[in-house]
Parts: structure tokens; C-alpha cells; sequence
């Protein structure tokens, strides 16, 4: 028992992790897929309906119309967060003292809470008491309404998201940009490369990992746009901000079609898997995890 | 690995979780020896009920004790409580559909025998708002807060500035839409990033024009019920106001919970404004000069000229209940509780100082003696002199469609959907 | 270094502009914090206060702030506690187990990084109101740990990695235990990782709102994203005493920021590599 070779530490360490991720993480995803197939108001014991919420998921204009602004809302977030971030943590990186002031400041917002950045903004939009009110004057526009203008309340979500999440993946980028070697920028300087040409040959190419990485956490933090999305319209006006999260919490938890809500779950469930695991394949971000183990 | 090692890594996680679980507080309310009265949290009436409940207990061996819960999450709440082990003896309900889910499960005591029992206590409330908490001709609920129609504020110096009368008719409300915007005045503030302020004059217009039963249609969920022409015309009425520049430009982002919209009127950048009768707590407290100055008028919804429905007919919340869980350990001391105090004068004296107008008959001069008598008044009157009360739609139809409604109204209003198309979405629903 | 050149030069100016953007929301909550309840109706909202007051604060206490705290900070420290002691463990084992089993875990751990907590609520709520936990801190502990743990796991098992395999050797030669080497090599060299994943999983719990917001409802029980959601429908036009809750809110954050900010960047960069 007692030589090097046996004393490894075996599958006992991993168990109580295992159990309570296989309890509160794994099954949930098979409950979820059992309970699409049942009709559940919440009381009592869900019933089995087979494939019925299934046929009306795929009926529903409302999922189709989700599923449409929720990838929209995605795709949007990661065009605007991806090239600020990296422009800005690369900024930041650099050894100037007032570029580390500023960076301290831009960091600020992640010191708020989804929900606390979600109500100064809705106070900031408010079309009577906030800013497009002044705006409106000094502009002469017709209206000051913003988020519940069909067409500006998903930007306003946008901008909110990008106001919110920006300093993460510009830390991300500046720990990163700190991390190139000088010689690769000093190299590429005595060849002639002009700044933008070593920003764009020798700093994006060795950040693509943290580009990678990056963008599989927006990917993946997509689904916790709900709480900003339900703090700022409810999905409103009509269903111009109706995200597919916020559909099935309003089936599940307002409507309690709690079956049905499951449905659009799993639904859910593959989307942000598949995408996040699709990515992970595609950019070979798995080979770079076994080699660096790390995030 | 010897045994002492697995035992020690899962005994120190399950002290761990133990310790978690009785160091946080209670696992939840319910059980016990004790009656649970659940309700909605609002400060000032869970002290009134507490009262309630302090005289109860002095003399009774069932202890009551009120838990208490916020709007959004409470129904969500009790739909899991009820049936279950953690379930209140006593529950705040909204009456009508949202009762009648509950007595559907076969989860709330029949009432009826208790009030045939106790007449006096029947008789002391008004009628049009016991019969909401009546399902299949059996009560299940008593009235335990004051009623809330909905009815039209103004703003009296902005309406006289413009040479106007308090609309009464929907031809008086055109033409006073049209005075108003030349004024550079919005006629009417409509908080529409919500869409149960849209469903006020939604559901108000189909009861001036096709009358109650259009609404008892949809509740009982016959078919063709949302086609039925007087919901048509309602929802084209809707729309012809917001194209008449009614409710403004920025209506789908003001907001009722934060205050705004009662600001706006107050301010009288707002000449009127649709609302439920407890809108004028929230104006006593925020502008307070407003009500003060006698700046602030009330008046009853517009009539619609040929419309089928009576011009005294109110919607809104008829009154909040309290029901009986009918797998209650302690029902007999539950309707003991509810008879003892609901029509009690400690109870209804107490309303009335809150500010509330109680669903009882004969207290017109208490209600003199109010902070807001004229308004405690007039509210009382609309609501005894009204033939029929609606309750609000959303509360009335099952959670289901009445979410789908909110959302097509709010569609409806922002001129994305037609009527038809309005109608035919909810047919799909039912 | 070649001097300054125009991308440099835009990218400043671009961060002036976001300066901006940062600062004046910032300014607004401040400044609308301190603000009598007239004053914010009718001056603007980017104005100067007129007069500076303290009253929203006070009332801000007067509804229950405190407790609400507590409750964040009880789930915050709950939730790392959990994750810690199953976590720490489990990354040993996965970095010097040698079994399959083990490295089926870890896969499973790395697969569960992509399930999403929102999409899955339904089912937590019917496994935690199963449990008898509903309405309960540890209703909004368990979850949130779970959900951060295959992070930390992963974060930690990049900590342990670092740890040269002769030092396991030396103290195998010495005789010791597989737990003593858990408890002398293992717990001491992994804090730099035991801080990052710390730091995560409490602020996943500090910020999470879906999690207690379906899995808990009394106000004794309530966090503080809640409760500021709950101030705003309850005491809605009191928009300064929302602004006042929210600045409260952010203080514990701001304090852990403005000491531990070295942990914080250094913990993101060894959690994330390069």
C-alpha cells in the first residue's frame, strides 16, 4: 500500500464533486427532457403528453421569433464586445501610467450587479425623467423613447450588455497583451511594420487564444442576458426584446406551462451547448485546454 | 484508500451542507401548529391583518401568523405550496379565474355553509364584489381589502386651460384629444411598457359596447369569444386612439412602477390618465400639492354612444380575498378567523384609515371622516351603484392566456398586429 | 520603441469616448443618490444635485437593506465554502489520479462548462421544492455552486499542474498518506487557485438574480439583486432611495476591488492562460 505507485488518489476525491454536479448540473438536463414531454402547471405531478408540446413549440411564432432575436442579441454583443475589448485591453496593456488609471475606471462596472445595472439604465432611459428627455430638447426629436421603441430597445440591450461587460474581456485582453513577448513587436519593428501592422500581425495572432476564449464566454453568458432583458422591457415592446430564455421563463413562470416551458428548455439546452462545444471544435480551443489546462 | 479516508471526505461535506442548511434560516413556511394566513406584502394592511390576527389568537387555541410575499413571485408561490406539505390554511387570492384555478384542483374550501350560517356577516358586503369569489354559484373567498375600479383622473386646470369638460362620451374624449395636442399637451399618459394599463381601456370599451357578457364569454372560454365583434371594435377603438396621437409618442416606454406616470399628470404635461382607484396613494404621497390644491379630478370611463353596456358598469379589481385551503388541518379555525374579522368594525375602521374603500355596505360616513373623503366616496359610490364589476382580465383568465393577451395587446397598441389578427392569436391560445 | 503612432492615437481617443460612457452612468447613480425627491423630478438628470442629502440612504436601511446583505453574504459564503471543499479535492485527484474513472470525471466537468444554469431552471426548481429546500438560502447556495464548480475545478486543476511532480515523489519516499499529502503539499501550494475560484464563485453569487429569484420568495430571504428589484416595484418613485440601494449594494464589491485588485487580474490571467 505504501509505495509511490498506489498512492494515487482515486475516484473517492472526485465523488462528492461528482455527486453534487450530477444532482444540481447533470440531471437537470435530463429532467428537463423528460418534463418537455409532460404538462405541468407547478401543482402537482407533471402528466405525460408525449410529444405534444413538441408539435405546438414547433407552431409557436413566438419561438421561431425568440430564437431569431436571442441569436440576433448574440451575434450583435459579440460584434460590438470582441473588437473593443481587444482594442482597449491592448491599449491598456501598455506600461503608461494614465493607461492604467483609465483601465481602473473602465473596470468599474463590473463591480455592479446585473440587476443594479439594469435599473440605472432603465432610470437613465426613462422617456420623462432621463436623458432622452434632454436629448429630446436639445435635439428638437420627435420622441424620446428608447426602450420601448421596437428597433432601439434591442441596441439599448446591446450598448447595456457592452457598457456591462467590456471591462471582463478587456482584462482578459490586457492580461494577455502583457504576455507577448517583446521581441516579437521589436523583431517585427526592424522589419519596417508600421504600429498597425504589428497590432495586426504580431498582437491579434497571439491573442487568438484569448479571442477564442473570449468569444466562448460570450457564447456561453449569452443565456444570462435574460436577467438584463428582464429587468429593462420584459421583453417588450410587444415581443421586440422576447429573447428565447425570456419566453420560456414567462411559459414556465407566469403562464406555468411548465411542460411546455421545458420544451423550449431543451431547446435552450442544445442551442448553448451545441454552439459553445461547435466553437470549441471548430477553433481546436479543447487541444488548447489539455495543453494549457486552463480557462 | 483505507475507509477512514472516504468517510472522512463525505462526512466532511455532508457537516458542510448540514451546517449550510441549518445555519440559513427556515426551509420555508407551512406545517406546524400554527394557522398560516398567506398574503400579498404591503405595509400598511399586513399590519391591519396582523391586528386582525393578534385579536384572533387572544382568544383562540389555533395561533394565527401572517406570512407575507411580493407581488411578481407570489402566485408563482402559492401554485407550488398549494398541495403541497408547505401550504397556508388561509391565502390571498385576486377572486374569479384565479380562484377558479384552485378550486379546479379541488384546493379550496366551499365557503357557502359558513355564510348561510353567519347571514350578517354575508349581508355586511357588497354584492357585485362577493360574487367574484363565486364559482358555479358557491363562495369561495371573503373580501379582505378595499375595491379598486379603475376609473379616469385629470388634471383639472390643464382640462379648463383647454376650455374642456371631463369627457363623457367617446366623441367628447376625440375631440378633447384633438384641443389637448394643439395645446401641447399629451391627452392621456399611458404607462404602456406594461401591458396590463393597455388592458384598462381594452377591457373598459368592450364592456361600454358589447357589455358583461363578452367578457363572461372569454372566461368560460366559449368558442368564438375573442371574435365576437364588440372585442373587434374595442381593439379598433384602441388603435384609432393611439393613431389620434391620444396617448403621445413615448407611451410604450413609460413606466407605471417607477412613478412616472402619475408624475406626468401631476405635472400636467398629462391631461388624464386611465388608472385603478389606488393610484391616489401614490399622488397623495409623491405630489401631494397636486391633491392638495384640488388639482386633481376623478370621473367615471367615458360612454361609447350605442354601445350595449351600462354607462355605471366598472372594471378593475373588485377586491383582494382570502380563501380557505380545503386540506387545512385548521379550516374550522380559519373560517372562524375570517367571520371574527373580515366584516369586523376594528377591521374595516382600519381599512378606511389606510386609505382603503372596503367592500361593505353602510360606511358612507366613516369614509366622510377619511383622509381622501371625496374620492373614498365617489369610489364608493361607483362600486354600490354599479350593476356589474369586472374583474381584470388578467386575473380573471387562466395564467396562459391571460399572458398571451398582455402580450398582443401591447403588439395592438404599437400597431403591429390587427384586431382580427388579435383575435385570431387568442382563439389559437384558448 | 518607435514613438507614438496614429493607432495609438485612436485607441486613446477611443478610450476618452468610453471614458465617457463609463463615467456618466456612474455620475448619474451617484448624483441621483444624493438628490431630495423634487429635485430629481425637476431638474435634469445629469444636473448638479441642488442639495445633497443623506435621506435616501437612511431609508434604504429602513427597508430591510441590512438583512438583505446579510443574506448576499451568507450565499456568497456558502457557495465558495461548497465549491472549495468538494472542488480542491477533486482537482488533486484529477491531476495525480491515475484511473479512468477519474478522467471520465473530468471530461464530465468539462462538458458541464457549457450547460447554461438559465435553461435549466425548471428542473432545479422541481429538484430543490423536492428537497424541502424552497424559500431557503441553501435553495440559491447549492445551484450557484454547482453551476461554478466545473470552472473551478478546471481553474484549480491548472493551479495543481504547476506543482512539480518531485515534491509528490519526495513525500511518498517519506512515507506519507495520500490525505497527508492533500493536506501538507496540495492545500498550501493550490491557494493562488483556492483565491481565483473565491473570487468567481462569489461574485456568481453575489450577482446571481434568476437563481433567487424563482427559488426563494419571503423578504427574510431575499439577496440583495432582489431586493433592489423589489425596492423598485415596491417604493418605485423613490428612484434616489433606488439609487442609494444600488451604490450600497455595490460597496462590499468596490472594497474587495480596491484591496484585492492584484488577485483579481492575477487570478483571471492564471485562470485563463494566454
Amino acid at each position: 500500500m505504501r509505495n509511490s505507485a498506489t498512492e494515487r488518489p482515486g475516484l473517492l476525491w472526485v465523488a462528492p464533486a461528482l455527486l453534487f454536479f450530477g444532482l444540481f448540473g447533470l440531471a437537470p438536463v435530463v429532467i428537463v427532457g423528460y418534463l418537455s414531454l409532460t404538462s405541468w402547471s407547478g401543482i402537482g405531478s407533471p402528466e405525460w403528453v408525449g410529444l405534444a408540446n413538441w408539435s405546438a413549440l414547433t407552431n409557436d411564432g413566438r419561438v421561431r421569433g425568440g430564437l431569431t432575436i436571442t441569436l440576433t442579441l448574440t451575434a450583435l454583443c459579440w460584434a460590438t464586445q470582441t473588437p473593443l475589448a481587444l482594442a482597449f485591453g491592448v491599449w491598456a496593456a501598455g506600461p503608461q501610467r494614465v493607461r492604467a488609471v483609465v483601465s481602473a475606471v473602465f473596470f468599474l462596472p463590473l463591480l455592479l450587479s446585473t440587476a443594479a445595472i439594469a435599473l440605472v439604465w432603465k432610470a437613465l432611459l426613462d422617456p420623462s425623467f432621463g436623458i432622452p428627455s434632454q436629448v429630446r430638447e436639445w435635439f428638437e426629436l420627435s420622441h424620446s423613447n428608447v426602450l420601448g421603441d421596437p428597433t432601439l430597445a434591442l441596441y439599448a440591450i446591446v450598448f447595456i450588455l457592452l457598457w456591462q461587460f467590456l471591462p471582463f474581456h478587456m482584462l482578459l485582453y490586457q492580461a494577455a497583451a502583457r504576455q507577448i513577448p517583446r521581441s516579437l513587436h521589436e523583431a517585427a519593428e526592424l522589419d519596417g511594420a508600421s504600429a498597425l501592422q504589428r497590432f495586426l500581425r504580431v498582437t491579434v495572432p497571439q491573442l487568438r487564444h484569448t479571442i477564442i476564449a473570449s468569444s466562448v464566454l460570450m457564447l456561453v453568458g449569452s443565456m444570462t442576458y435574460f436577467e438584463t432583458v428582464l429587468l429593462l422591457t420584459a421583453g417588450g415592446p410587444g415581443n421586440a426584446t422576447r429573447i428565447l430564455p425570456l419566453h420560456m421563463y414567462n411559459q414556465g413562470f407566469v403562464a406555468f406551462e411548465m411542460g411546455y416551458a421545458s420544451a423550449i428548455a431543451v431547446l435552450l439546452v442544445v442551442l448553448g451547448t451545441g454552439l459553445s462545444l461547435a466553437v470549441v471544435r471548430a477553433t481546436g480551443y479543447s487541444r488548447m485546454t489539455s495543453q494549457r489546462e486552463g480557462m | 484508500m483505507s475507509r477512514t479516508h472516504r468517510t472522512r471526505v463525505i462526512g466532511s461535506t455532508a457537516l458542510a451542507l448540514s451546517l449550510l442548511a441549518t445555519g440559513c434560516g427556515t426551509s420555508g413556511p407551512g406545517g406546524g401548529d400554527a394557522l398560516q394566513v398567506w398574503a400579498l406584502e404591503d405595509a400598511a394592511v399586513n399590519e391591519i391583518v396582523e391586528r386582525g390576527i393578534e385579536a384572533h389568537n387572544a382568544s383562540h387555541d389555533v395561533p394565527a401568523e401572517l406570512v407575507t410575499f411580493v407581488n411578481d413571485a407570489y402566485k408563482q408561490r402559492l401554485q407550488v405550496a398549494l398541495g403541497s406539505p408547505n401550504a397556508p390554511d388561509v391565502f390571498f387570492n385576486w377572486g374569479g379565474g384565479n380562484l377558479a384555478q384552485y378550486t379546479d384542483q379541488g384546493q379550496v374550501l366551499d365557503l357557502t355553509p359558513t355564510l348561510d350560517d353567519n347571514p350578517g356577516f354575508r349581508d355586511a358586503f357588497l354584492p357585485s364584489v362577493l360574487d367574484v369569489a363565486a364559482i358555479d354559484g358557491a363562495y369561495y373567498g371573503v373580501p379582505l381589502l378595499g375595491v379598486q375600479p379603475v376609473v379616469m383622473y385629470y388634471n383639472k386646470p390643464v382640462l379648463e386651460a383647454a376650455g374642456l369638460q371631463p369627457p363623457r362620451t367617446l366623441d367628447d374624449l376625440h375631440e378633447a384629444i384633438e384641443l389637448l395636442q394643439s395645446d401641447g399637451v399629451t391627452p392621456i399618459v399611458l404607462p404602456g411598457a406594461q401591458g396590463w394599463t393597455q388592458l384598462m381601456w381594452f377591457s373598459y370599451l368592450v364592456d361600454r359596447i358589447g357589455g358583461p357578457d363578452v367578457f363572461q364569454a372569454v372566461v368560460d372560454e366559449e368558442e368564438d369569444a375573442w371574435r365576437h365583434p364588440a372585442v373587434l371594435e374595442a381593439l379598433a377603438t384602441c388603435q384609432d386612439l393611439v393613431d389620434r396621437g391620444a396617448f403621445g409618442s413615448n407611451f410604450t416606454s413609460i413606466d407605471y412602477d417607477n412613478g412616472s406616470a402619475s408624475a406626468l399628470l401631476a405635472t400636467g404635461e398629462s391631461a388624464m390618465f386611465l388608472m385603478g382607484s389606488w393610484d391616489i396613494a401614490q399622488q397623495m404621497d409623491n405630489n401631494p400639492g397636486f391633491v392638495e390644491n384640488d388639482e386633481l379630478g376623478f370621473t367615471s370611463f367615458p360612454v361609447v354612444e350605442g354601445g350595449a353596456g351600462d354607462p355605471d358598469a366598472i372594471v378593475g379589481n373588485p377586491s383582494n380575498y382570502f380563501s380557505v385551503n380545503s386540506d387545512s388541518q385548521h379550516a374550522e379555525a380559519a373560517t372562524d378567523f375570517l367571520v371574527e374579522t373580515m366584516a369586523s368594525e376594528e377591521y374595516v375602521d382600519e381599512l378606511i384609515r389606510a386609505g382603503q374603500v372596503p367592500a361593505v355596505e353602510g360606511i358612507e360616513d366613516q369614509l366622510q371622516e377619511s383622509d381622501h373623503a371625496e374620492f373614498a366616496t365617489f369610489t364608493h359610490q361607483l362600486v354600490s351603484g354599479a350593476p356589474t364589476f369586472t374583474q381584470s382580465w388578467d386575473q380573471a383568465l387562466a395564467p396562459a392566456a391571460a399572458e398571451a393577451m398582455l402580450t398582443n395587446l401591447q403588439l395592438l397598441f404599437i400597431g403591429d398586429i390587427t384586431p382580427e389578427e388579435f383575435a385570431e392569436d387568442m382563439e389559437q391560445q384558448r | 520603441m518607435a514613438s507614438r503612432s496614429r493607432p495609438a492615437y485612436a485607441a486613446g481617443a477611443g478610450a476618452a469616448l468610453w471614458l465617457l460612457v463609463v463615467c456618466v452612468p456612474l455620475y448619474y447613480l451617484v448624483a441621483t443618490s444624493l438628490r431630495g425627491p423634487g429635485d430629481y423630478l425637476s431638474r435634469g438628470p445629469l444636473s448638479l444635485p441642488e442639495s445633497l442629502t443623506l435621506d435616501n440612504y437612511r431609508n434604504v436601511f429602513e427597508v430591510g437593506f441590512l438583512g438583505f446583505l446579510a443574506n448576499s453574504l451568507i450565499v456568497a459564503a456558502g457557495a465558495i465554502l461548497l465549491v472549495l471543499l468538494v472542488a480542491v479535492p477533486a482537482a488533486f485527484a484529477i491531476v495525480r489520479g491515475r484511473s479512468r474513472a477519474v478522467r471520465i470525471s473530468f471530461t464530465l466537468f468539462l462538458l458541464g462548462l457549457a450547460v447554461p444554469a438559465q435553461a435549466v431552471i425548471i428542473p432545479i426548481y422541481l429538484i430543490i421544492t423536492r428537497l424541502h429546500l424552497y424559500d431557503s438560502l441553501p435553495a440559491i447556495i447549492l445551484p450557484t455552486a454547482a453551476f461554478t464548480l466545473p470552472i473551478s475545478i478546471v481553474v484549480l486543476t491548472s493551479s495543481l499542474r504547476d506543482v512539480p511532480g518531485e515534491l509528490y515523489e519526495a513525500m511518498a519516499l517519506d512515507g506519507a498518506a495520500t490525505w497527508q499529502v492533500f493536506l501538507r503539499l496540495v492545500l498550501p501550494l493550490s491557494r493562488p487557485g483556492v483565491v481565483t475560484v473565491a473570487i468567481f464563485v462569489g461574485l456568481n453569487a453575489w450577482n446571481n438574480f434568476i437563481f433567487p429569484l424563482v427559488l426563494t420568495q419571503s423578504e427574510s430571504n431575499r439577496v440583495l439583486p432582489l431586493g433592489l428589484w423589489a425596492f423598485q416595484t415596491q417604493y418605485g418613485t423613490d428612484v434616489p432611495g433606488l439609487m442609494a440601494a444600488v451604490v450600497l449594494s455595490t460597496i462590499p464589491i468596490l472594497a474587495l476591488y480596491l484591496f484585492g485588485r492584484r488577485h483579481l487580474l492575477g487570478g483571471l490571467a492564471a485562470g485563463f492562460g494566454k
